[in-house]
């Protein structure tokens, strides 16, 4: 009988073979979004004409930019296993708040206003969600009809603008593919990033979405852990959304609602699991991009807005089905030992 | 020595002759082909192009732009007062013009216009194709995008038609505010650009060529007018508004409000709110005016008579009031036929198909070389009612 390991306890080259090939599944299971992100690149580069010149690169960053807060708020609460609706109106309240009390207060004073106004949005729903034990789906569907609401009440239903344009300069200003609005994305990104994998605190945020009897065993506070996590998706949607005000020197009352879709398929697609305990800020912002790139390309080529709708629909529909497949897979090999498989494929006929 | 010196200046001088030759030659070719364009797309005749309506296709509103004097703060007057929408209703009529590009004055033919749509809707798609019946006339190739309602890709594909570096970028304003840097920016990246059919405010008008569009005001200035007639100049009424943000948002309501509370004062204005032009949303919010105002509500304003006015004559037909006098913002096919049947008494005739030709039209001009003098170029103005419904069919869209 052929044994997975020989007498001297070396592994078989059919064991071999079939654990590099657990390793490059995983792998390619782990850097799919920046798989399908190149992919995405390198077909537009070779087909969309002006694609991967500087200047579209900043046009795709820059519209990236305006969604990358609200990922990257939306990816945090998703660990947690919750999800939060109103970071679209979040983000419109607080494009309005900065262009709406800059006369009064200057942009510094209206970007904290925004802050905090965004912050209480979470908090609000962190308590709802957390204490009275209610789904996040139905309350924030519920913030996000209000906070839109009390959004029309402030601007009358209209756009507010202003006719400084200096900070939208400076915002907006390239320097090569870069700007100063992305930068800032980028910064707060590797911020997120950096506090959800290397602090201990971002660590219990994925034990609370993971595995919450754990957490709870461990003496974690998961109603502290998800107010917080809808507090900084509030702050985060709403500084996004004061940013892009700030860098168009305008505010319109139905801008954040439309980034709703493209922020929660681009969280989804980065591999944020809607379970909890799994995600990543930086692969849902690696997301965004490839959304945008995707559009973007799209657009060059020529497609309606039709097409590219339907292509991002395509794309999330396509990782989904790969994530159930995953998960199929997975669950089907649990509790398999790796060697027997390996063994029973080394014996097959014909091999 | 003297003798090499001497041939070297000769032959430095011949080249130099050489050069500035068939510079010279080049551009009196250029000049000649420019020339060529020119005369070849003046011969163009768009005159005897029509509608799909039958109705000549360019039909632009000659009069001239004598806007009233405007007051100091016009925000600071009352909602109901004219001029407190000065600076949207007569956007663009006096304005100082930024720097702006030349005219390459070398003709249309080959020239390319990027077509920054606002959303696709069966006007916008009809008002398309009066764009594309003018661009094929003069060989204009047009590259469309579309926003779908949303600055933010407005704002994106702003960047993209940069990129570009087309010959002219014809935009229809996604927002009347939000906007204005996105024209500003066109205009400091030295693209020519004409704005059209959703009409930017007063700070967008100087980085603009020009603005091309409906009359919103005036129509419904002249709207207000056949409105009150059919209301006997008295009885409540409310007003179904345009997407918010949008330029119709406000004139479509406060034109027609400013000119009742002017020619019938004894007519009230009981409530307005936006449906999203959504049919749904304009049956459930006809149906509660008609719940809370009951018999004191005796007209309806819509800036929609498609989507919307579909709602309402589903929630006045529900409600079986149809006494409620209904006047909307025309003319689709939807709209038409119900003016025809008598369930819509009055709507406004705007050319979709004009209203894309007009911007083009212009554009032809600009790249003739012929001076674009007005600042805002409207089209022709005129109310549908049931008596001359039929000139205007079929509809457009």
């Amino acid at each position: 009988m052929p044994d997975a390991t020989n007498e001297r306890g070396m592994k078989t080259p059919a064991l071999q073979a079939s654990h590099s090939g657990r390793r490059i599944g995983g792998w390619i299971d782990r850097n799919r979004i920046f798989l399908l992100g190149a992919v995405v690149i390198g077909v537009m580069a070779v087909m969309a004409p002006g694609f991967l010149t500087a200047q579209n690169m900043s046009s795709i960053l820059k519209t990236t930019s305006v969604n990358i807060f609200a990922a990257v708020g939306l990816t945090i609460v998703m660990i947690c296993g919750h999800l939060d609706l109103s970071f679209g109106s979040t983000a419109t309240l607080g494009g309005m708040l900065v262009i709406g009390l800059q006369p009064e207060l200057g942009w510094a004073g209206g970007t904290f206003a925004a802050l905090i106004a965004g912050a209480l949005v979470g908090i609000v729903n962190g308590l709802l969600v957390s204490r009275a034990k209610i789904g996040s789906f139905i309350v924030t569907l519920g913030t996000m009809i209000i906070v839109q609401g009390l959004v029309n009440m402030y601007c009358g239903g209209g756009t507010l603008n202003v006719s400084d344009f200096r900070l939208a300069d400076f915002l907006d200003r390239d320097i090569w593919v870069l700007s100063p609005r992305v930068i800032l994305a980028i910064a707060a990104v590797g911020a997120f990033a950096v506090m959800l994998s290397s602090t201990v605190i971002g660590r219990n945020f994925h034990l609370i979405g993971g595995n919450p009897q754990t957490a709870w065993y461990a003496g974690l506070s998961s109603e502290r852990y998800l107010v917080g996590a809808f507090t900084a998706c509030g702050a985060l949607s709403a500084f996004g959304g004061a940013v892009n005000s700030m860098a168009t020197s305008s505010a319109n009352p139905t801008s954040g609602s439309k980034s709703l879709m493209l922020v929660i398929a681009a969280v989804i697609i980065g591999g944020t699991s809607m379970k909890g305990g799994k995600g990543s800020v930086v692969h849902s912002t690696v997301a965004v991009f490839t959304l945008t790139a995707l559009i973007n390309g799209l657009g060059l080529l020529g497609a309606g807005f039709e097409i590219q709708l339907v292509a991002s629909g395509i794309v999330l529909a396509t990782i989904i089905l790969y994530d159930a497949v995953s998960l199929r897979r997975q669950e089907r090999k649990r509790g398999i030992r790796p060697d027997l498989l390996a063994e029973m494929r080394a014996k097959r006929p014909g091999r | 020595m003297n003798l090499r010196k001497s041939m070297s200046v000769a032959i430095a001088v011949t080249v130099l002759f050489a050069i500035g030759c068939r510079r010279a030659e080049k551009a009196a070719k250029t000049e000649d082909a420019k020339q060529r364009g020119r005369e070849e797309s003046l011969a163009v005749d768009i005159s005897g192009l029509k509608s799909e309506d039958g109705q000549p296709l360019i039909v632009a509103d000659d009069s001239p732009l004598t806007p009233p004097q405007r007051p100091a703060d016009p925000e600071a007057l009352p909602l109901e007062d004219p001029l407190h929408w000065y600076d949207i209703e007569y956007a663009g009529w006096k304005c100082e013009k930024a720097k702006q590009p030349e005219s390459p004055n070398d003709g249309c033919k080959g020239k390319k216009v990027v077509f920054l749509k606002f959303v696709d809707h069966p006007y916008h798609n009809a008002y398309f194709n009066g764009m594309k019946k003018v661009a094929d006339a003069y060989g204009i190739q047009v590259k469309t995008m579309v926003a779908n309602t949303d600055i933010n890709i407005q704002a994106q594909q702003v960047d993209q038609a940069i990129n570009e570096r087309p010959d002219m970028v014809i935009i229809q304003p996604v927002d009347a505010k939000a906007v204005v840097p996105l024209l500003r920016k066109l205009n400091q990246a030295g693209v020519p650009v004409i704005a059209s059919n959703l009409i930017p405010t007063d700070q967008g008008m100087p980085y603009i060529l020009t603005w091309t569009g409906p009359d919103d005001w005036g129509q419904f200035r002249m709207l207000a007018h056949e409105f009150a007639r059919l209301m006997n100049n008295e009885g409540g009424y409310c007003i179904v508004r345009h997407l918010e943000g949008t330029s119709p948002y406000y004139s479509r309501t406060f034109a027609m409000m400013t000119e009742l509370k002017k020619i019938a004062p004894n007519m009230k204005m009981l409530d307005m709110q936006p449906c999203g032009l959504k049919a749904e949303a304009a049956s459930t919010l006809v149906s509660g005016w008609i719940s809370r105002f009951k018999g004191e509500l005796k007209g309806i304003v819509s800036a929609d008579d498609s989507g919307a006015q579909i709602g309402i004559n589903d929630a006045i037909k529900a409600h079986n009031r149809e006494d409620i006098i209904r006047v909307a913002a025309g003319n689709s096919k939807v709209g038409m036929d119900f003016v025809k049947a008598g369930t819509l008494h009055a709507i406004t005739y705007q050319s979709a198909e004009s209203d894309g030709a007009l911007p083009m039209k212009l554009a032809a001009d600009w790249f003739m070389g012929k001076p674009i003098t007005k600042s805002v170029h409207y089209l022709r103005k005129h109310i549908i009612t049931k008596k001359d419904v039929d000139q205007f069919m079929p509809a457009q869209w």
